[in-house]
């Protein structure tokens, strides 16, 4: 089941090591044609992975293109109940939950290279003020934010704030009528994510957004959905229903309608959990080697975990990687809205 | 217009000995250079150019390989080079070398190209670089048709790209530099293999003993300055690559 992730952070460092090391001296060793010279030449390749593993620069800059998006999926708790959705039966507990200063300094860190922020969850506004600390750090770097939230929780403060910082607001609705609403969300919340709709396009307007997921319950709402995003001139997207631990059901022909050459984007994708540990994608358990995390922010430089070698190669797995979570708006290249 | 750059600071007798060697290897060339640009990057060493076929442009201020580079790219692209090269002063380039890497820029549908780089040396060290691939290219895996970066040693592009991608002055040494402008001009275009450009670089070493300090600040060098790279490619640097030596040059699967 995806994004429903549990395991302590760091679990395999020094398995880490080792697969380093072996995965660098194995196809070397192979390269030394004379026979004779393989204890020098290992020593000596020691002593490069030593020196790249191990020896702190003085200097760190920061150069590149802005290639990145960071997500963070700021908890798994959750005030709704949605059918669609696994992720509030596993809320993380208080001493799961990543301390905000660590996020900051691993968006300060990454920043030069990130072309969006996103927050997701749970419900990310169960932490408002961490969230507005996070929109004001992004705002700080020029670094565009999105929130999505499922609505209930907004403010007419915290829509000031954020609208003073430019970022994006996204509404997940599913559906227009407040009788199928109660069964969708598990909860009786539809006049109150209504009126907050209205509030937030108030002081937002074109950077508030809507995304509903397209699935059998939903297919017949989305059009409406839709209709309602053209009146208030704002901006829609639709992603596909996966198995987020929910029991809803996926639309079959979604795929085949769509152009099945297209590239699992996922690659370019930075993702913290909870708890504080990074993976590449929120799908990660479907790659074997993915399944482990690549380290936790909590305890090392985010550009350090970037850069294990157990990251290239899992992104090397990511470039043909073809699941139909590729269809996530998360994993696709630029996000579609209509 | 075939032109060759390189950046210089010449701080000892050996690297005024290592310039006049490569001068001389490019003096020999089948195919001549249209123009040669030694840019002086203030050395602390003052020194002549005893050939006329050398542009020797003396920097006033000292800016690092980058800048003196982009120095002699902008006085090339005034003259409407069409390919601009590079290397260093502690190599030797291959007779035919310019003849190879312009033609396959002519032939081949790369807008950059990496050449074949040897260690100049024969001590231990020097070998473990040949096999190593320390300063040659490395193939973009899994399908070995293009390069992931190619160091400046060895180094040539068509001018187009040199007005998109400069290398960036940021960069106060010989070092990253070129990964950067790789990882950039990737984000566009391709850079191919020409394994039949062959240079030798000399890395200095007089026996493995006493070159094995150098070795080791060698790779401190690199990893500082990767430090640095990494964080500002990620993307492209989660691409999978392997260096090139002579085990795999010829496995290009164009
Ligand atoms: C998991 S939620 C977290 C943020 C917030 N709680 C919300 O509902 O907007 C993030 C997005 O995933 C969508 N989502 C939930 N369950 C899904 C599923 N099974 N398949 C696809 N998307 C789903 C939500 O509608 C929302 O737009
Ligand atoms: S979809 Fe969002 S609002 Fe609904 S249960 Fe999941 S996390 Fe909560
Ligand atoms: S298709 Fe994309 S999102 Fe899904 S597991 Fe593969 S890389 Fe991750």
């Amino acid at each position: 089941m995806s994004l429903i992730y549990r395991r302590k952070a760091n679990q395999s460092k020094i398995m880490d090591t080792v697969y380093d090391y072996f995965g660098e001296m194995r196809p070397f060793v192979k390269r030394i044609d004379k026979k004779w010279l393989i204890p020098l030449m290992v020593f000596l390749k020691t002593i490069e992975w030593s020196i790249y593993r191990w020896y702190k620069t003085p200097v760190r800059r920061f150069y590149g293109i802005k290639g990145n998006e960071l997500i963070y999926m700021i908890t798994s708790r959750c005030n709704e109940r949605c059918a669609k959705c696994g992720i509030w039966k596993n809320p993380e507990s208080d001493t799961e939950h990543l301390q905000i200063a660590a996020f900051i300094d691993c968006l300060k860190t990454l920043h030069h290279n990130l072309y969006q922020v996103t927050l997701t969850g749970g419900e990310p506004l169960l932490f408002m003020k961490d969230v507005l600390l996070i929109a004001e750090e992004a705002a700080v770097h020029k670094v565009p934010m999105i929130i999505v939230t499922n609505g209930v929780l907004v403010t007419e403060d915290f829509l000031k704030r954020y609208a003073e910082l430019g970022h994006i607001l996204v509404f997940s609705i599913d559906t227009l009528e407040k009788e199928k609403w109660g069964n969708f969300r598990g909860k009786d919340t539809y006049d109150k994510v209504m009126s907050n709709l209205q509030l937030a396009h108030k002081f937002l307007g074109g950077k508030l957004r809507i995304q509903s997921v397209y699935a059998e319950e939903t297919k017949n709402d989305i059009p409406k959905i839709k209709e309602l995003c053209k009146q208030m001139n704002i901006q829609h997207v639709s992603q596909p229903y996966m198995d987020f631990g929910g029991v809803w059901h996926g639309v079959k022909q979604i795929y085949e309608n769509k152009n099945d050459n297209i590239i699992c984007a996922a690659r370019k994708n930075i993702c913290i959990y909870p708890n504080g540990d990074v993976v590449k994608c929120f799908d990660h358990y479907r790659i074997p080697l993915a399944k482990e995390s690549l380290g936790n922010i909590e305890k090392e430089n985010i550009i350090e975990i970037l850069c294990r070698k157990r990251s290239t190669e899992i992104s090397k797995i990511m470039k043909t990687c073809n699941f139909p979570c590729k269809y996530l708006s998360c994993n696709v290249p630029e996000i579609v809205y209509e | 217009m075939n032109v060759l750059i390189i950046p210089c600071y010449i701080k000892t007798d050996w690297d005024k000995n290592c310039l006049n060697r490569l001068l001389n290897s490019i003096q020999n060339q089948t195919k001549k250079f249209d123009r040669v640009y030694v840019v002086d990057d203030l050395s602390p060493l003052s020194y002549e150019l005893p050939f006329d076929f050398v542009e020797h442009i003396k920097l006033k201020e000292n800016g690092g390989p980058a800048k003196a580079r982009n120095v002699a790219i902008e006085k090339a692209l005034e003259l409407n080079a069409k390919h601009l090269f590079f290397t260093d002063h502690d190599v030797v380039l291959d007779k035919n070398w310019l003849y190879e890497m312009s033609t396959f820029l002519e032939r081949i549908n790369f807008e950059a190209v990496g050449g074949m780089t040897y260690a100049y040396g024969k001590t231990l060290l020097d070998y473990y670089h040949d096999i190593n691939g320390t300063l040659n290219g490395k193939w973009l895996l899994p399908d070995k048709k293009e390069l992931w970066y190619m160091p400046s040693l060895n180094f040539g592009m068509k001018s187009e790209i040199a007005r998109e991608f400069v290398f960036d002055e940021r960069f106060p040494t010989a070092a990253g530099e070129d990964v950067d402008l790789c990882l950039r001009l990737r984000s566009k275009y391709k850079i191919g293999f020409c394994p039949t450009a062959k240079v030798w670089h000399d890395f200095g070493y007089k026996n493995f003993f006493s070159g094995f300090k150098h070795f080791v600040n060698l790779f401190k060098k690199y990893k500082s300055s990767s430090a640095t790279v990494y964080e500002g490619h990620t993307v492209l640097l989660w691409d999978s690559s392997e260096a090139i030596y002579k085990g795999n040059m010829y496995e290009s699967n164009l």
